[in-house]
């Protein structure tokens, strides 16, 4: 495989490196700061794409840092499920990067930009390393990196806002990482291993000794991973978090973050529990209704909110359920809807973020009932967020069917039809309060009255960019589908 | 009895679990915020002493290798790891410490319910 044999390390890496210089370049060549993020990210990218080319055709492969083997040394592993994540995961944080060139200078002062880029780096590389990664004890520490960095993406802006809703992010995933470690000790204590694989075999022994360390482990990663990712009744932290950073940070944490923790606790429960744990205790039953539950009261307090982003923050907390969802109904019909979910939810959930963050930025309207009329304005923000309803909605010709369609598809292929139910509900839920903004906008007869500024050129082409995604999505799901049904037919 | 026993041969894990309760009670209940940070560090530490109590064997000795002498080491793999994890909890420490600072500039208190209230008298 020659040099590309290092490529797995080499993602992360570049990301940290690029993380270390951009402070110092932002000093003495301002110019070089952002080109070099840029550069890293797209390096990043093509490295993921080239790895993801050569397991289509070599197969799964493992990569041993400094040589050495598991279950002694780290181990990162490459496998189609991981790099379609990383293909998501950098390509939407390019994109938002792009977007944040201009938001940015807006939001935060000037001298802190550099940091900024610092930050961001940090927390792409750290997620890049979360999905990547094969070793649980390397999970935690990656998981730590993402934590700080993510908050301090929020707290950056430094105003009151933005401190507090960080410092109770902060603190609620402390926990998370407390109760995460301490079942990564359960499991060591009763297998001796920190690898995915070697405690995937171990557990199916041990299980028949040691039941109670298992359960108890099982049940502290629900809790560390429900609270990081924002699961039904451990969503507190986000509203806050997500409505007051700054949009582009809003985008990232809303669009990417949580997702990756969804991820990791799938990788738990499909990788390290084997699955005679999982049908002892209805581990996967648990996710799926604290998902459904989610589902509709993360609408329900979405429609009572009257600041716009924290509107779009509450929306993730149903959209979040989905991806539960799809790790909890056990069927391979489900985790392809629940990965396509992964990633139209990602790049829609971002640029409804970006259109808050045009909005904030050309007229400093935050509230949702001062932006009637706001259509014939800004003609371009709002028919994005048109589209970008639509497919929280679950429009035809938009991203968000497709995986409502596999989602709804495999409960019927289970016998579970309560749960297409609940899709259906939690869909018109989200009609209810999306709509009503975008009728507002265009089609009612009061004038904008406040001032506008004029939108830039490049936050208008990101916005372009996700509609037409989300259209591609919509229409050519193919290809994606394809890829999800291979991988997720290596786990039943 | 023999469940006593259990408990009582193994008091450092019974230890740390009861450190973690406290820190997690804590840290969640308690409305001034740096008692919340020590709260936490105590649960992060909770969870430290017992992994390394996890490589301990009765009666074993460091992992350091002696030519023709037979004895039990302790496993040297936990004890690596948490080194990690104390780098670890002082990094957040000290970011969660710098928030607490920021946010007393702005209100002059330290207490999170009289922030709560001051916000809500505005």
């Amino acid at each position: 495989m020659g040099f590309s044999e290092h490529f797995p390390a080499l993602i992360v890496v570049v990301l940290f490196f690029t993380a270390f210089i951009s402070p110092l370049l932002y000093r003495w060549a301002r110019k070089l700061a952002a080109p070099a993020v840029i550069a890293a990210l797209l390096a990043a990218l093509a490295m993921v794409v080239v790895l993801l080319i050569q397991v289509q055709q070599f197969g799964i492969y493992y990569y041993h840092m400094g040589g050495w083997p598991p279950p002694w040394g780290i181990e990162f592993k490459a496998d189609p499920l991981r790099l379609y994540i990383l293909v998501v995961l950098i390509s939407v944080s390019l994109w938002i990067f792009i977007y944040a060139l201009r938001d940015l200078g807006h939001e935060l002062k000037t001298r802190v930009i550099g940091w900024y880029y610092t930050l961001y780096s940090v927390l792409v590389g750290s997620m890049a390393g979360i999905a990547l990664t094969n070793d649980l004890f390397n999970l935690f520490v990656l998981m730590e990196i993402c934590a700080i960095s993510a908050c301090a993406i929020i707290s950056i802006k430094e105003d009151r806002e933005c401190l507090e809703a960080s410092f109770k992010y902060l603190i609620l995933s402390a926990m998370g990482t407390g109760c995460f470690l301490l079942g990564v000790v359960m499991l060591y204590m009763v297998t001796g291993y920190l690898n995915y694989s070697f405690l995937y075999q171990a557990l199916v022994e041990a299980f028949d000794f040691y039941p109670l360390n298992i359960f108890t482990a099982a049940a502290l990663f629900i809790v560390a991973f429900g609270t990081k990712a924002a699961l039904f009744p451990l969503h507190v932290w986000l509203p806050d978090a997500h409505a007051s950073a700054p949009s582009p940070s809003s985008a990232m944490l809303s669009g990417l973050v949580i997702k990756i923790y969804a991820f990791a606790l799938f990788l738990m429960f499909y990788e390290v529990f084997p699955r005679v744990v999982l049908e002892a205790v209805p581990l996967s039953e648990i996710v799926l209704w604290l998902a459904a539950l989610g589902a509709m009261f993360g609408s329900i307090y979405a429609m009572i909110q009257t600041d716009l982003k924290k509107m779009l923050a509450y929306s993730s907390i149903a959209q979040i359920a989905y991806i539960f969802m799809g790790i909890g109904l056990h069927h391979s019909l489900a985790l392809v809807g629940g990965f396509y979910h992964i990633m139209v939810h990602a790049v829609t959930k971002a640029m409804l973020f970006m259109v808050a963050g045009v909005i904030i930025y050309s007229t400093g309207v935050r509230r949702i009932d001062q932006l009637t009329g706001i259509g014939k304005v800004l003609p371009v923000t709002m028919v994005a967020f048109t589209i970008g309803s639509a497919s929280m909605v679950g429009i035809p010709g938009t991203g968000g069917l497709i995986s409502k369609w596999y989602l709804a598809l495999s409960a019927l292929e289970i016998g579970r039809p309560i749960f297409v139910l609940v899709i259906l509900a939690s869909s018109l839920l989200n009609a209810i309060y999306y709509m009503p903004i975008v009728i507002n906008a265009f089609m009612h007869q009061d004038e904008f009255k406040k001032e506008v500024k004029p939108v830039p050129g490049i936050m208008q082409l990101s916005m372009v960019v996700g509609m037409v995604f989300i259209i591609i999505f919509g229409f050519f799901s193919k290809p994606v589908v394809t890829l999800l049904e291979q991988a997720a037919a290596l786990f039943f | 009895m023999e469940t006593l026993q259990g408990i009582v041969d193994n008091y450092y894990y019974m230890v740390a679990i009861i450190l973690f309760v406290i820190g997690m009670y804590t840290m969640l209940t308690h409305s001034n915020m740096i008692k919340k940070v020590i709260a936490m560090n105590i649960m992060d530490a909770s969870v430290f002493l017992m992994f390394v109590a996890v490589g301990y064997a009765h009666g074993s000795q460091a992992p350091i290798i002696r030519d023709n002498v037979e004895i039990i080491y302790a496993n040297p793999l936990p004890g690596a790891l948490i080194l990690t994890g104390i780098v670890v909890a002082v990094s957040v420490t000290a970011y969660a410490l710098s928030l607490v600072v920021k946010i007393y500039r702005y209100y002059d208190t330290c207490d999170y319910d009289e922030i709560c209230e001051m916000r809500s008298k505005e």
